[in-house]
C-alpha cells in the first residue's frame, strides 16, 4: 500500500491539474437528480417486491381505492418521502444547508396529526383506544422498516456517488425518504382505516427508518 | 467552473490552478503534523474534479469547493487517527533497545531489522537507524544529511508507517515480544 512513498517522486500538482483538465467530458445538467431517482426507483422496485411476496396487497384493494382513507395513507407517506427526497438532493451536494425543506418535511405530519385530533375529539372516549391501536399497531412500524430498508440502500448508493459533506444529516434525510416511500408501498397492503392510527404508527415506522439512516449515514455515506 | 462543466479544458485548468493555490493556503494552516498538505491539495482537486456534477450553478463556487476541502480534511484526520497511529506504534516496537533483550534475541531482532529496513531507500534506512537506534537527535541527523528537521521527522515517520503497513503482522509479534 504505502510502498511507493519515496521510491517514486509523488505526482506534482501541476501535472495532476493538467491530466484532470485534458479529455474533459461535458457534465450533463441534472446528474444529481437522475442518480437519486435511479437509486430510489431501484429501491422501490425491491421494496414493492418484498411487500407483494411477503404480505400481498390487501384483499379488498379494489374497494379501498374508492375510500379517502386509502389515499390519505398513501398521500401522507408519499408526500413525506418526496419532500425528504428533495432535502436529500440538497444535502448530497457539498456546502448546502437543509433550509426550509427541513421544516417542510414535517408538514404532512402536522396535517395528519390535526386530522387525527379532530377524529379523536368526535369519538366517544371508550372507542378511542380501538381507533388508535387498530389491529396491527404492534407490527406496523416494523413492517415499514422492513419495506423501507431496500429504499434506504438505494438512497445510500445514490448519495455515496455524489458528495455529501454533512453525513449524519444526509443519512437522516435518506432515512426519512426511504421511510416515507416505504410506508407508501406498505399502504397498499395495510387495511387500517383511522387517522389516529396513521398519525402514530405510520409516523413511528418512518421515524425508525429515518433514525437508522441517521445512525448509519456518517459511516455508509463516506466517499473518497 | 461553468466552462469546465461544459467541457472546456483551458478555463478549467486555470480554475484548478487558482484553486490549488487557495487550497495550499487553506491546508497550510490546518494540516496536522505527519500529514502532507500537498497530498490533501491533490486529493481535494481530484474530488472537485470527480464530483463536479454536484456543483449547483446557483451556488458560489468557493463555498462548494471549500466544503469539499473541509470534508477532505476531516476525512484525513479520521484516517490518520485510525490507521496511521497503530502501525507506527507497532513499528516502534522493533526499535526498543535491542541490548535490553537477551543475546540471541538481540541478534534475531537485529537481523529482522536488516531485513525489514532493506525495502527502504538508502538515505531513509540511514535516518531510521541513526534516529531510532543510535540515538541521534533529529537536529543532528538533519545536519548530517543536509535536510531540514521537519524533513527528517517526516521521513522517519513515513518510514515507520510504511513498515507498519508492510510488516503489520510480523511487527504485531515483535510488539508482543517486547512487552
Amino acid at each position: 500500500m504505502a510502498a511507493s512513498w519515496e521510491a517514486r517522486p509523488p505526482m506534482r500538482t501541476e501535472e495532476l491539474i493538467r491530466s484532470l483538465s485534458t479529455d474533459l467530458p461535458a457534465v450533463a445538467a441534472g446528474t444529481v437528480a437522475r442518480r437519486l431517482a435511479l437509486g430510489l426507483a431501484a429501491g422501490a422496485v425491491a421494496s414493492a417486491g418484498i411487500m407483494l411476496a411477503w404480505l400481498g396487497p390487501r384483499p379488498d384493494l379494489a374497494l379501498a381505492l374508492a375510500t379517502p382513507m386509502f389515499w390519505m395513507k398513501l398521500g401522507y407517506a408519499a408526500a413525506t418521502g418526496l419532500i425528504a427526497a428533495l432535502l436529500l438532493a440538497r444535502l448530497a451536494r457539498p456546502g448546502t444547508r437543509p433550509g426550509v425543506l427541513a421544516v417542510l418535511v414535517a408538514a404532512p405530519f402536522v396535517l395528519v396529526a390535526a386530522m387525527a385530533l379532530m377524529r379523536f375529539a368526535e369519538t366517544p372516549p371508550p372507542e378511542r383506544q380501538a381507533l388508535l391501536m387498530g389491529h396491527t399497531s404492534m407490527i406496523c412500524p416494523w413492517r415499514i422498516l422492513a419495506i423501507g430498508l431496500p429504499l434506504l440502500a438505494g438512497a445510500v448508493w445514490a448519495v455515496r456517488g455524489l458528495a455529501p459533506t454533512r453525513l449524519a444529516l444526509a443519512g437522516l434525510a435518506a432515512g426519512a425518504c426511504a421511510g416515507g416511500l416505504g410506508a407508501a408501498i406498505y399502504a397498499v397492503a395495510c387495511d387500517e382505516t383511522s387517522a389516529p392510527f396513521l398519525a402514530v404508527w405510520y409516523t413511528l415506522g418512518m421515524a425508525v427508518v429515518a433514525a437508522v439512516g441517521a445512525v448509519l449515514g456518517s459511516r455508509l455515506l463516506r466517499w473518497r | 467552473m461553468l466552462a469546465g462543466l461544459a467541457g472546456e479544458a483551458e478555463p478549467y485548468r486555470r480554475l484548478l490552478d487558482e484553486l490549488s493555490r487557495l487550497l495550499r493556503a487553506y491546508y497550510g494552516r490546518r494540516c496536522p503534523p505527519g500529514l502532507d498538505p500537498e497530498d490533501l491539495v491533490q486529493e481535494t482537486l481530484i474530488a472537485v474534479h470527480s464530483r463536479r456534477a454536484t456543483y449547483d450553478v446557483g451556488q458560489p463556487f468557493t463555498a462548494w469547493a471549500y466544503a469539499i476541502a473541509r470534508y477532505k480534511l476531516i476525512d484525513a484526520l479520521r484516517r490518520a487517527r485510525l490507521h496511521l497511529r497503530a502501525p507506527a506504534e507497532a513499528a516502534e516496537a522493533l526499535f526498543v533497545a535491542p541490548e535490553a533483550r537477551g543475546g540471541a534475541q538481540a541478534a534475531m531482532a537485529a537481523r529482522d531489522l536488516d531485513r525489514v529496513l532493506a525495502g527502504l531507500p538508502a538515505r531513509t534506512q540511514a535516518l531510521v537507524r541513526e534516529v531510532k537506534l543510535e540515538g541521534l537527535s533529529i537536529r543532528e541527523a538533519a545536519q548530517k544529511h543536509g535536510m531540514t528537521e521537519t524533513a527528517v521527522k517526516v521521513a522517519v515517520h513515513r518510514a515507520l508507517k510504511a513498515l507498519g503497513g508492510r510488516h503489520g503482522g510480523e511487527l504485531g509479534g515483535a510488539a508482543a515480544d517486547a512487552d
